[in-house]
């Protein structure tokens, strides 16, 4: 009973339970009501993106963190040309919307299928996550390095240089690893979210606008593309239709499945990652 | 703000010129490409006794080439899909009456220049709103907290357990609390629901009640969906609750500045949330607010950076015709590659006048805040 309160009283793992919970009661529901190779089509789909979303935030992570720690070492050197170049380059791609950056990227993966150099399907997803956190990691970026600013106008970073601590071991192991985790931690829960947005959008768009030249097998199936799909779509459709006619209503779960369950795996999943970061963040008073 | 400045002027004056240099070698080799092109599938095409819409035809003329020619068959087969290619494109193209794949043109560019303000136009609108939704949602929320109202749901919970030893009597007055409790947590979950959906779920689902062409729904799709409202106002509420906490609140408090939230208290009135300009004059809540949206103010750039990625959604997703991102949408598609690098360095220079909009209000409020002379 003491586990259960603990877990209502703490807003991220409630969440989590939720989602794990509401994905567990649509898969029975489907299992039930959905036709077989739909079923099939939409656990992939599933699998996929998160698959995608956790190698994204997996890169995000390590390559935040090395360019962070870098920039820091840069600006603080002789080689401030470096550090300039470096920030130009990095807010360059700041500005440019992640979306139109990623369809970029895409337009790339897309060129690459085609003329034989992504041949395995793990490269394409390897490909997809690598395009996609070169959009993302910024945010990162930016959080590590005011965690970094933040601690070093402390006395206990003059302090640990005075001991003779070196500064790669201050920023890496006192700032970063013992300070600023839940931080990270908090920051890669949003950007799986938002790497689930942005995946999901990019596909749903590939699909419905480029798929006369992109063959929908050479990429993955991710809940995005199965969303595109015309059944999928008419299943989405007929939620409006339930607006002029409230009977239709119970139908929805029934005769329209397949596009119901995409959506709503799509819009609960980013509930749930918002409230899990806002329980986080309340958690651990960020 | 000079440093500032001159690094945004630098940055649009790289990136354009990277990005009109790419424009003009695309131009070049799809010009070389498409006269290549032209050029081999010309003869074939002259042949007015050739029916290409006729599979008949078709194979005739394949069977034709393989035997005059023998040993060169994948050539012929895509000679054949060339010329095949080559007519879908005029007739989509004549079909649009968009000029789709004929790259750039002073018509093509006046026509891309039009769809290049309705872009800026529907941002624009997109932005006022979210920019006074965010800070309305956000005062609500830290104003309900205040009041110490929990979630419908912890009300409902709570009300049943309340609930549970009434008498008969109390029994219809207990039902009806929490069936009104009830429809306002339904209410707001649904209402969540829509706040987190991306455009193209919402905008089909609405499909066949309302024309979503129209540049109206794309502006309430822009401001309600894919999450932007209710992230940023998130983000404003944190910034209002971590304010509050500041000793500076504590000080005002113990001299005594007005900090009751309830209304009939003489605090803050809702009239007074949802008002265009806020202010709340004699209020501890006035200082929290206005240094809350001076947090705020930095995080505009990145607000913008996701309003124009929902922009491109919905113009992409739901195919709007004659919309700039479903013009990109169809370069991509056509090859058209030195339209899509205008289109994108377009889409840039919109962010990046907002980045240096946004740091020179920044640092106008600085300069009033912090006491700052440059």
């Amino acid at each position: 009973m003491s586990y259960l309160q603990n877990i209502y009283e703490q807003k991220d793992k409630l969440w989590f339970v939720i989602w794990l919970l509401g994905i567990a009661a649509l898969g029975i529901w489907d299992m039930l009501f959905l036709n077989q190779p739909a079923f099939r089509q939409l656990r992939i789909g599933f699998y996929q993106t998160i698959k995608i979303a956790l190698i994204v935030i997996l890169l995000t992570a390590v390559v935040s963190w090395i360019v962070a720690v870098l920039l820091e070492r840069l600006e603080n050197s002789r080689f401030s040309a470096l550090y300039l170049a470096a920030t130009f380059v990095l807010n360059i791609i700041r500005s440019i919307p992640q979306i139109v950056g990623i369809l970029g990227g895409y337009t790339l993966i897309t060129f690459w299928l085609q003329n034989g150099t992504l041949r395995t399907p793990l490269s394409v997803i390897f490909a997809i996550a690598v395009t996609i956190s070169l959009f993302v990691f910024l945010e990162l970026v930016d959080l590590i390095r005011e965690r970094i600013h933040y601690y070093k106008k402390r006395d206990f970073y003059n302090a640990m240089r005075v001991c003779g601590i070196s500064e790669n071991r201050i920023i890496n192991t006192e700032i970063l690893w013992k300070n600023s985790l839940s931080h990270i931690f908090n920051k890669l829960i949003s950007i799986f979210g938002i790497t689930i947005f942005l995946q999901c959008s990019i596909d749903f768009i590939i699909s419905v606008g480029l798929s006369t030249r992109v063959s929908a097998i050479n990429l993955p199936v991710t809940l995005g593309s199965l969303l595109a799909k015309i059944d999928s779509k008419q299943d989405i459709l007929a939620i409006g239709h339930t607006f002029g006619d409230i009977t239709y209503f119970s139908r929805l779960f029934f005769e329209h499945l397949q596009g119901i369950s995409v959506a709503f795996l799509i819009v609960f999943t980013l509930l749930c990652v918002y409230k899990i970061s806002n329980g986080f963040a309340e958690r651990y008073e960020l | 703000m000079k440093s500032k400045l001159l690094e945004h002027i630098l940055s649009i004056v790289v990136v354009s010129s990277i990005f009109l240099f790419m424009m003009v070698q695309f131009q070049s080799q799809s010009r070389d490409v498409e006269m290549a092109a032209d050029r081999e599938i010309a003869p074939f095409l002259a042949l007015d006794f050739i029916d290409y819409d006729n599979p008949l035809h078709r194979s005739l003329l394949k069977e034709s080439m393989d035997a005059f020619y023998p040993g060169q068959e994948s050539r012929h087969a895509e000679l054949l899909q060339k010329i095949q290619d080559h007519r879908a494109r005029e007739i989509t193209a004549a079909r649009q009456q968009d000029n789709s794949g004929k790259g750039l043109s002073a018509p093509r560019l006046w026509e891309l220049f039009g769809m290049y303000l309705r872009f800026i136009l529907a941002y624009g609108i997109v932005m006022f709103l979210t920019y006074y939704g965010v800070q309305t949602l956000g005062t609500l929320r830290f104003v309900q907290m205040k009041k110490g109202q929990t979630s419908y749901l912890a009300a409902l919970v709570k009300h049943v357990n309340k609930c549970r030893g009434a008498d008969s009597a109390n029994w219809q007055d207990c039902a009806k609390t929490g069936a009104t409790l009830f429809g306002k947590a339904l209410a707001k979950g649904i209402l969540y629901m829509i706040l987190f959906s991306p455009a193209y779920v919402l905008a089909y689902s609405f499909k066949t009640r309302f024309d979503t062409d129209s540049l109206f729904f794309m502006v309430v799709l822009g401001v309600l969906s894919n999450g932007l409202l209710i992230n940023y106002a998130n983000k404003f509420y944190t910034f209002l609750v971590s304010e509050s906490r500041k000793g500076y609140v504590q000080t005002a408090i113990v001299k005594n500045l007005r900090n009751s939230y309830l209304a009939e208290e003489g605090g803050i009135k809702l009239g007074e949330i949802f008002r265009l300009r806020k202010s709340f004059e004699g209020h501890v809540f006035h200082h929290i607010f206005i240094n809350a949206r001076y947090q705020y103010l930095s995080t505009i750039k990145e607000q913008a950076s996701f309003l124009i990625s929902g922009l491109v959604i919905i113009e992409m997703a739901l195919n709007i015709h004659n919309h700039l991102c479903y013009e990109l949408l169809q370069n991509i598609l056509y090859q058209q590659y030195d339209v899509v690098v205008l289109i994108v360095l377009g889409i840039y220079l919109v962010l990046k006048t907002t980045e240096i909009l946004a740091d020179y209000w920044l640092y106008f409020e600085s300069r009033r805040y912090e006491n700052k002379a440059s």
